[in-house]
């Protein structure tokens, strides 16, 4: 089966000004999410451990943006910003970072737990690959039932060596389960580069899909665009019956593996350079031609959004310690 | 009342959940036209069709994780696991994912997921075979565990596992699958949760699971010839365990003997024995006895397995031991 | 406006970190995000960045360990006044222990008397309350071996174990073995006291050596805790003829199968309303915060044969004095059976310790940590006192409060217990 890339031309008549710009909002409300979280946790707020999603703000956007309310995604340990683009409220999820019960998990999964079935969030998940196979049990039911929807599993490049992800991606095949299998491929499993975790260059990681049979879609993780285009045909692809995709997105992440990470491992230089080149947010605005008035007046806003939220989650209730028994049994 | 064999009486289980709601199906390897390597399937696939009768590649995590999913959305997967050995490659969806998402989610999620397995030794299948491993979930909150040793109690246990709304690790045993056993006309469901006492007595009380139930009740007459009167009761439902039977049972006959085909150490019988010594501490005039089999990979030559299983003989041992005098 | 620069949390688990060195000087210009200082995690050492921009006008602490949330330096605009800032940090770092000032207001008081007494029992302690297990432990010392179900019928029926053979393995008693025994005790030996727990005495002239029971180890852990406490005593002498009287009006007004109201029931009620009086001594010291309670649950001090132990009497303040004593007496039987719950030891505020009893004068007790002070009461004794000049004998009762100084000051400590003399020679000032 042949590698298909699927583009827009740029400049083309690919997706509106008035969507880009959409994107471009969401996108900034994720970073400065990710930001706010950063200081917060520094700051002593936060419990637990968080791992922030600065520089895959385009993946999340974008493939979100090609699904219906009712597709379901199952995220990874680095969530907030597929929520977000999902659709939890903000609200939601920094009232869950702080643990407090209003919480889009009640306080009872953090960060690595985020759930919110409603906008189809069926967890982020804290084992890698973990979340996959259920996405591939999720598709299944919607075929057997017939219904117009897609299970969607984010993961990263360090997945792709895991048992799970190679049972999970063989069995969607074999039933050809309407589902996607989206890599945002950063090049790093925490603080091991690609080099040292696969045989594979890092930038033909997509091709593991090909050993199963099953159709790849590649495009730069980094342009919203065309990261949007590409779900969009990997869903039609998926529910048309023909079987599940792999949709590979080249991505890079600006931050650490997680907040208080110095990122030894990291060369210096390179991390400087891909901030400079690789920032989704700056990309898109520079292709948008926001001026410095424009940017500013989302930005507030977004900033706005965020701050409440913190004031909120602060103010927010704390569950009472017995409330820990309450969902163990249905 | 109909006669059925233990498989039969679950394969009658599966069938009519699978005739009755549609959201039901079953997954497994080799559970389609060859009906299941223990045969539990058989004749499945002819009235309900691949689709609902599913052959799955050798790929236990996925297809314990495609149940929880399935699950997730409102049906009611039955996944088959060959072995309860290959358990160990599921551990993680079983454990990290099936047993923790309506914990997580804050109740937003359910998981009503079945797996359903077998083990047991007695036939030379060497050590990865012949497991016996049902302490490993009772430890894990937010799973079910079940472990029937009648026709009558798999298949009500079964129906009401698969109709549990969390997921229900139900354990069949090997040697059971051939035993006959009378069954109610109609299928009647049977609540998890409950014990059930296969015989009174006044003087030990023996709890007993799996083949070992049948064990414990051949001990049972051999000692009452020797003027022992012996309780056997089988929990059936091993999480959540029907505690007040159990003690009930204890401090009406004051000694007890835990017996099962598993290793002893960290087996469900120190659970059981815990719980009994701190239920019924003051009415225990012996040292609670724990059967099971010895601490060692299971050996294959026959003699060396029939050594380290534990059978009848092992269970009037412990009875002996509980109401022995200096 | 200044920022203070303060230790960042920069992982999951990360409570402290080691400054190394600073990469600027006081008094050089930082831009935000430019390198500040060197912090040694135990995972690794890295540079932390500033997160504000301005000069550095002062650098609080130059290196060492630090908790998160110190204040480590500030950076603000030139010429700003920062000198009030200290390393103290959001709560979330106690200060270290150098800059802690303590001072002893009044010397220890030459007491001869041992402070012997007080805490077996505090709130989260959990001394284990139980009386020896066997009912009628074995008067050779000797562990009896017998099935619980064998002890508890025992037990039950007053039977020494001690006395009878066991027929189970190892010479176990089993149920059965105290079933066929008598009722009543073997005739060749005495009832056992219910609660002896006398060893044989040993042959003359050799040490006994007695192992600590766990009550006693429990006592023992508890009183060094205390001993850390920086503690100043205060002492006072008030007249308790009216102390008696208010008693024995008491006892006049009880009613039949009342419990008998005592001198102590009378002191509990009056110091439980002083210690509403005086908030500050109605207190708990954990770690490092005072805790005022909004009630008065005073524990009172029982020798038992297993140690002594400190059962509470809750919301003393809102109890009659009769009710004060039902409660005392029930709680002293049960301390005494070794009957006690752990409720009945739990959420003590303040305690009292009287040794009036034994003709104890005067004494100064131990703290009962986390509580901040303890009141030893001595005898009512007839004494001579100076009244307007003359010389008179009248009963007077000693009281001495020692108080913990890093939650009370002199003054307060002074201000209750000058309360509770008030109140002990006019009573009806607090009933």
């Amino acid at each position: 089966m042949a590698t298909v890339e699927e583009r827009a031309g740029s400049g083309g008549s690919g997706v509106s000004e008035e969507m880009l710009r959409g994107f471009f909002r969401e996108m900034l409300l994720i970073r400065r999410f990710e930001e706010k979280v950063e200081e917060r946790f520094r700051a002593g707020d936060l419990p637990g451990f968080l791992h922030v999603a600065i520089g895959q703000e385009a993946t999340a956007t974008g493939v979100c943006a090609a699904l219906e309310r009712s597709d379901v995604i199952a995220s990874t340990h680095r969530a907030h910003g597929h929520a977000i683009a999902k659709g939890t409220p903000v609200d939601a999820i920094m009232a869950e970072l702080y643990g407090k019960e209003e919480g889009c998990s009640g306080g009872f999964g953090g960060s690595m737990h985020l759930y919110d079935v409603e906008v189809g969030l069926l967890g982020a998940n804290a084992v890698v690959a973990g979340g996959i196979p259920a996405v591939v049990g999720s598709a299944l039911a919607f075929k057997l039932r017939g219904e117009e929807r897609v299970a969607v599993a984010f993961f990263g490049d360090g997945a792709t060596n895991t048992g799970t992800f190679h049972e999970s991606l063989n069995l969607a095949q074999l039933w050809k389960v309407p589902a996607v299998f989206v890599l945002e491929n950063n090049g790093w499993a925490e603080s091991t580069p690609a080099v040292q975790h696969s045989p594979l260059p890092v930038d033909e990681l997509g091709k593991r899909a090909l050993a199963y049979g099953m159709k790849l879609i590649e495009v730069d993780g980094q342009d919203v665009e065309l990261v949007y285009l590409a779900a969009l045909a990997a869903r039609e692809h998926a529910l048309s019956g023909k079987g599940p995709v792999l949709l590979h997105l080249r991505t890079h992440r600006l931050a650490g593996h997680y907040i208080g990470d110095a990122q030894i491992y990291r060369d210096k230089e390179e991390l400087k350079r891909e901030w400079e080149s690789k920032d989704p947010i700056a990309l898109l605005r520079s292709r948008l031609e926001l001026s410095d008035e424009e940017f500013d007046a989302i930005d507030v806003e977004v900033t706005a959004e965020v701050e409440a939220s913190v004031e909120r989650a602060k103010a927010g209730t704390d569950p009472a310690p017995e409330d820990a028994l309450k969902w163990v049994y249905a | 009342m109909p006669e059925v064999t233990y498989r039969e009486a679950v394969r009658d289980a599966l069938a009519r959940a699978l005739r009755e709601d549609e959201s039901i199906f079953v997954m497994g390897e080799d559970i389609a036209e060859m009906g299941g390597s223990m045969g539990v399937t058989q004749g499945l696939l002819d009235e309900f069709g691949p689709e609902r009768i599913r052959n799955t590649p050798i790929s236990e995590m996925a297809i314990v994780g495609s149940g929880i999913g399935a699950a997730m959305q409102g049906m009611r997967p039955v996944v088959e696991i060959m072995y309860e050995d290959f358990l160990t490659l599921s551990m993680e969806q079983l454990v990290n994912q099936a047993a923790k998402h309506r914990t997580m989610s804050g109740g937003q999620l359910k998981v009503p997921l079945t797996i359903r397995t077998q083990g047991g030794a007695g036939w030379s299948p060497g050590a990865q075979h012949a497991q016996q491993l049902e302490a490993w979930f009772v430890h894990v909150p937010g799973l079910k565990v079940v472990f029937a040793s009648t026709p009558e109690d798999v298949r009500g246990l079964l129906w009401s596992a698969i109709y549990d709304d969390n997921p229900v690790v139900f354990f069949e045993h090997r040697t059971l699958y051939p035993l006959k056993g009378d069954v109610p006309e109609e299928l009647e469901p049977i609540p998890l949760g409950k014990a059930r006492v296969h015989r009174e007595g006044e003087d030990v009380t023996v709890v007993a699971t799996g083949r070992l139930v049948h064990e414990a009740l051949k001990a049972a007459e051999e000692a009452d010839g020797e003027g022992i009167s012996v309780e056997v009761v089988d929990p059936r439902t091993l999480l959540p365990l029907d505690e007040e039977t159990i003690l009930a049972s204890v401090r009406k006959t004051t000694r007890c003997v835990t017996a099962h085909e598993a290793v002893t150490r960290g087996g469900f019988g120190s659970e059981l024995a815990a719980i009994v010594q701190h239920g019924a501490f003051d009415w225990l005039d012996a040292p609670i006895e724990r059967v099971g089999a010895k601490f060692a990979p299971l050996p294959f030559a026959p003699a060396m397995e029939q050594w380290v299983v534990p059978h009848a003989a092992d269970v009037l041992e412990a009875i002996r031991r509980t109401v022995a005098r200096a | 406006m200044a920022v203070e620069v303060k230790l960042p949390r920069l992982g999951q688990g990360m409570e402290a970190g080691t400054i190394v060195r600073w990469l600027k000087s006081e008094g050089d210009a930082v831009a935000k995000g430019e390198p500040l200082y060197e912090l040694d995690t135990d995972k690794v050492t890295q540079e932390v960045e500033a997160e504000a921009e301005g000069v550095l006008l002062r650098i609080v602490v130059a290196d060492g360990e630090v908790d998160v949330g110190t204040t480590v330096g500030v950076i603000g605009a030139e010429g700003e006044d920062v000198s009030s800032v200290t390393a103290s940090g959001d709560g979330a770092a106690a200060p270290p222990p150098e800059t802690r000032e303590v001072e002893q207001e009044t010397p220890e008081t030459a007491a001869d008397a041992p402070p012997e007494a007080t805490a077996a029992a505090a709130p989260e302690g959990v001394p284990e309350p139980e009386a020896p297990a066997e009912a009628a432990p074995p008067v050779s010392g000797e562990r009896v071996k017998a099935s619980p179900l064998a002890r508890r019928i025992a037990r039950e029926r007053g039977i020494d174990l001690a006395s009878l053979t066991g027929t189970g393995p190892e010479g176990r008693i089993v149920a059965d073995d105290v079933e066929r025994a008598k009722a009543a005790p073997a005739p060749a030996a005495a009832p056992a006291p219910p609660t002896a727990s006398a060893p044989a005495a040993p042959p003359p002239g050799e040490v006994e050596v007695v192992e600590l029971t766990s009550v006693r180890k429990t006592i023992a852990r508890r009183l060094t805790e205390a001993w850390d406490a920086p503690v100043f005593q205060l002492t006072v002498s008030a007249d308790a003829s009216q102390l008696a009287a208010t008693r024995e009006r008491m006892v006049e007004l009880m009613r039949e199968g009342d419990a008998k109201p005592t001198v102590s029931d009378v002191l509990t009620k009056l110091v439980a309303s002083a210690l509403m009086r005086h908030r500050a001594v109605n207190a708990h010291f954990v770690e490092g915060r005072i805790h005022r309670h909004p009630t008065a649950n005073v524990g009172i001090a029982v020798a038992t044969p297993n140690g002594l132990v400190v059962p509470v009497i809750r919301e003393a303040e809102r109890r009659s004095v009769q009710e004060i004593a039902a409660v005392r007496a029930d709680l002293v039987s049960r301390a005494r059976d070794g009957k006690l719950q752990l409720a009945d030891l739990e959420d003590g505020t303040f305690t009292v310790s009287n040794l009036g009893m034994y003709g104890i004068e005067q004494f100064v007790a131990v703290l009962n940590p986390p509580q901040v002070a303890i009141l030893a009461v001595g005898s009512i004794a007839e004494r001579p006192r100076a009244v307007a000049g003359a010389l008179v004998v009248a009963p007077t009762i000693t009281m001495t409060v020692t108080c913990d100084h890093r939650a009370i000051d002199g003054s307060e400590g002074a201000e209750f217990l000058q309360t509770v003399q008030a109140l002990v020679e006019a009573p009806a000032l607090a009933l």
